[in-house]
């Protein structure tokens, strides 16, 4: 399973995961971006799905694992990469030759980026939740803690709070994050996709 | 310390913290934290101040949430009684104490192997292999990212296409410079494959050198630390 150009595939992907956010931060955006590797990296291994899981996981881990230093909070979110992988496996990466055909087939392509991207969302609010409340006692930095606010004066209890925020908030940050992947593994040169890949038996190949 | 002992110190401590309900229990956990903080010397302030730097702003936005427009606390929303910002202000309090635990826990461990390289720091770790490759493989690739992303944004801010603040242009064209950044490590990779490595046998070199055996996986002084993180652990679960 981990070839060469595999091993080489995830740290990419992990590497991503992990510069992307200075890259955010450089450009200055009020977005996160912080699982685009990981989506990627299941993309890069589409047609193998066991693979997918397990690279596009690794991917996801060795990024948070970098980011502790930086991001002490970060690796309580692991539970979230294990969704964000599974989903990213299994769903977005039947959307691979979608994302990769030419010319760019504009309502399928746009239409899997929205599907795929709010079902990562909403399964990365599901898992998140529990975590935001019992480590952020239910407001973390971001801007969500004003929907969470939000909800708790409409009367919703704690978990249900954060949980209808990251309903809310996650999946307009996955969708893009899915559009951000389709269009770097758009991006991807056929030549490194190939070595990723086991070789498929030709059609024209003498049995 | 090993890695090892640290790794280990660090979980026991960050259990410690979520099983700590109270002040007291908490006040606990910081104490075991400090001291490792502190047996650092003088980085011990550098530690304190970047846990500070972290939870400050974190305070200030729960602060602002919790105590400035919900007003009460989570068991009194629970409750459904009418509650109090004071309520409010002490569970800030408290996942603010917590989460300085976390990150002065870890920054302590951080800078304790500072002299240490990061590929030393791994090949000190117990772990699978090809975890320890890929870890090493990551941080190689990092490094070649952030040169990357340094090269093409100086190259797209010169062309036009992006600026160094904020602005609508980066909003529009911060693609690009991601587009670039990817190309531009992906080729890279693929010649170092095709070419560099196999020319210069760094595989095979770095599958030896993370195989070749260390020092020690645990030493004393991890012992002594790990039990001192239990004993806290132990405190916080005696106090709740």
């Amino acid at each position: 399973m981990f070839t060469t150009p595999r091993l080489v595939a995830i740290a990419l992907c992990a590497a991503l995961n992990f510069a992307i956010g200075i890259m955010v931060y450089l450009v200055k955006l009020p977005i996160f971006l912080d699982s685009v590797g990981t989506i990627l990296c299941a993309l890069l291994l589409a047609p193998d799905r066991r693979a997918a899981i397990v690279c596009a996981l690794l991917a996801g881990f060795i990024g948070v694992v970098l980011s502790i230093p930086i991001n002490p909070f970060l690796p309580w979110f692991m539970f979230t990469v294990l969704a964000i992988a599974l989903v990213s496996a299994l769903l977005t990466a039947n959307a691979a030759d979608t994302f990769r055909a030419r010319p760019l087939p504009m309502p399928p392509f746009v239409g899997k980026v929205v599907m795929y991207g709010v079902v990562t969302g909403i399964a990365a609010a599901i898992v998140s939740a529990p975590v935001v409340v019992y480590l952020f006692g239910g407001v973390t930095g971001s801007g969500s803690g004003f929907v969470v606010a939000f909800f708790l004066r409409t009367g919703q209890q704690l978990l249900n709070s954060a949980l209808l925020a990251g309903l809310t908030t996650e999946p307009v940050d996955k969708t893009l994050q899915v559009l951000l992947a389709a269009l770097l593994y758009r991006a991807t040169p056929q030549a490194f996709i190939a070595m990723l890949r086991p070789a498929q038996p030709s059609l024209h190949e003498p049995r | 310390m090993t890695p090892n002992g640290a790794i280990v110190f660090g979980l026991v401590i960050i259990a410690a913290t979520i099983t700590a309900r109270d002040l007291p229990g908490l006040a606990a956990v910081l104490g075991v934290t400090l001291i490792l903080a502190l047996a650092g010397g003088r980085r011990a302030l550098t530690a304190l101040m970047w846990s500070a730097g972290i939870v400050l702003p974190l305070a200030a936005f729960m602060s602002l949430v919790w105590v400035g427009i919900v007003g009460r606390a989570p068991d009194e929303i629970a409750a459904g009684s009418e509650g109090s910002r004071a309520a409010a202000a002490v569970h800030v309090a408290l996942v603010c104490l917590r989460l300085f635990i976390i990150a002065l826990a870890i920054q302590a461990i951080v800078l304790r192997f500072a002299g240490w390289t990061p590929f030393a720091f791994v090949r000190a770790l117990t772990a699978p292999p090809t975890l320890k490759k890929l870890l090493v493989l990551t941080l190689s690739l990092i490094e070649t990212i952030l040169h990357a992303v340094d090269r093409a944004r100086a190259a797209l801010i010169a062309a036009g296409i992006i600026t160094r603040r904020q602005s609508w242009r980066n909003l529009r064209n911060g693609w690009v410079l991601v587009q670039t950044v990817w190309l531009t490590v992906i080729t890279i990779a693929i010649g170092r494959m095709s070419d560099k490595w196999p020319i210069e046998n760094t595989l095979a070199r770095l599958d030896h050198a993370l195989a070749a055996p260390v020092a020690a996986r645990f030493v004393t002084a991890d012992l002594i630390w790990v039990a001192l993180a239990v004993a806290g652990l132990a405190m916080a679960l005696g106090l709740r």
